[in-house]
């Protein structure tokens, strides 16, 4: 999609622009310090790196200043600038620095000048030997100047303004942003598993019905599970009172009767002495057993239901 | 607005929102979970008990399980009545030892107890059992 903003030409002696809509604006050589240098590296992200050095005895001082890299050709195109210095000066001419949504160097597009632009009635931009100069009007004489750069000569790459009404930085917002997505894979990770465990489950399930193919409808699972439960609840029961009954069977203690059926059960100890009978009725009544008045002395009666 | 003037946050606020998003998915599996999860593993855990319940009370072994009942004792102790899968035994004279052998014998198989009887005459018991699989 082709950028249809307009390109705002910035230089010193601009006049205060009210602008409402976003534009991307070239910077006059004002702005900025250039260097063109046959380096052996080939990425940018390499150039960048030594873009300070080649800039060491030039500028005052480094301080404050970035640096835009291309590939110009078999050269590597390197320009300094100070964004503090240029967002105060845009400031100062009252552009709304909210707007301006690309940055380019009249550097970049060079080419552009060969017809020198009027900046102002003392100022021209023209194309010296390859590289963007501002010159004096005069200096031209009677050569053909124009006013307006053209908007398809846009160039390809620019710098950003900088984003002093985020109220984050690039980095914070990238480490926030790790941070969010990091626990959102977490949270899609665990999930995901909760979906698992039922497949699993499905699985599971799916394999012992296939082995027991007799089960396979939930009316007949719940019939015949009701029908083993009931058994099996009521033949522990016989089997753990039998146990129970087992366990009272001590020195002195014989078992004279046990009678047990579907329904109730019905046992009598007899014991040596009166001492022993009461050893056992404390026992009983522990396992809250129903104990009955003894028909001979010394006997203890137990019954009770299932 | 220049919206690019905001793109930190805006990637940040994305960020979040995939955050919450996600959140929220992982939420509906839980909540999938606690609904239908739950239910499958308690079909299963029933269909487990209830597998787990035939192969004890319907174990095709019962039948010569109890019949070792029989040899426990000599044969001129025991009267032994089988018709189809039940049994009707009655087990006289024995001594406290056998006795111990036969009851933990039959309480140890996988047998409806119909009637258990025990009874104390002299020095030796008497044992009536009936019972069914």
């Amino acid at each position: 999609m082709e950028n249809t903003k307009a390109l705002v030409l910035v230089h010193s002696n601009m006049n205060a622009t009210d602008i409402t809509a976003p534009v991307d604006i070239i910077l006059t050589p004002e702005f900025y310090t250039v260097k063109r240098e046959s380096l052996p590296v080939q990425y940018t992200y390499q150039a960048k790196r030594i873009a300070s050095s080649l800039f060491n005895g030039l500028l005052e001082s480094t301080e404050g200043y970035e640096y835009f890299v291309s590939k110009d050709d078999d050269k590597w195109l390197f320009i300094a600038y100070n964004m503090e210095e240029i967002k105060k000066f845009l400031i100062s001419k009252n552009i709304n620095i909210e707007y301006i949504s690309k940055v380019y160097f009249a550097e970049q597009m060079v080419e552009s000048f060969n017809v020198p632009i009027v900046l102002d009635d003392k100022k021209a931009l023209v194309n010296l030997n390859g590289t963007a100069v501002v010159v004096p009007l005069t200096a031209l004489k009677d050569e053909r100047t124009v006013s307006t750069v053209k908007k398809h000569n846009r160039p390809k790459s620019g710098i950003s303004i900088g984003t002093s009404n985020s109220f984050l930085t690039t980095k914070q917002s990238l480490y926030l942003s790790l941070f969010f997505i990091l626990f959102s894979f977490m949270f899609i990770i665990e999930g995901s598993r909760y979906g698992e465990d039922s497949h699993i489950i499905k699985k599971e399930m799916n394999l012992l019905l296939e082995k027991y193919p007799a089960l396979q409808s939930t009316y007949t699972r719940k019939n015949i599970s009701k029908k083993y439960k009931n058994i099996d609840q009521k033949e522990r029961k016989k089997r753990n009172l039998v146990k129970i009954f087992s366990t009272m069977i001590f020195k002195g203690v014989k078992l004279v009767s046990l009678e047990m059926d579907n329904k109730k059960f019905h046992v009598v100890f007899a014991c040596e002495d009166a001492s022993i009978v009461k050893k056992l009725k404390e026992l009983a009544q522990k396992e809250k057993f129903h104990v009955v008045l003894p028909v001979e002395k010394n006997n203890l009666q137990i019954e009770g239901v299932l | 607005m220049n919206w690019k003037r905001y793109q930190n946050e805006l990637i940040a606020f994305f960020a979040f929102i995939f955050m919450i998003s996600s959140f929220f998915y992982k939420q509906h599996h839980i909540h999938m979970a606690k609904n239908t999860l739950q239910e499958e593993i308690q079909s299963l855990n029933d269909l487990k008990e209830l597998i787990a319940l035939k192969k004890v009370w319907a174990d095709k072994k019962t039948t010569k399980k109890i019949e070792k009942l029989k040899i426990l004792v000599p044969p001129s102790k025991v009267i032994w009545r089988k018709e189809g899968k039940k049994v009707k035994a009655s087990f006289k004279n024995l001594t406290a030892t056998e006795l111990n052998k036969v009851v933990s014998k039959t309480l140890n198989t996988a047998v409806i107890i119909e009637k258990f009887n025990i009874e104390l005459l002299d020095k030796s018991y008497n044992l009536e059992l009936k019972c069914k699989w």
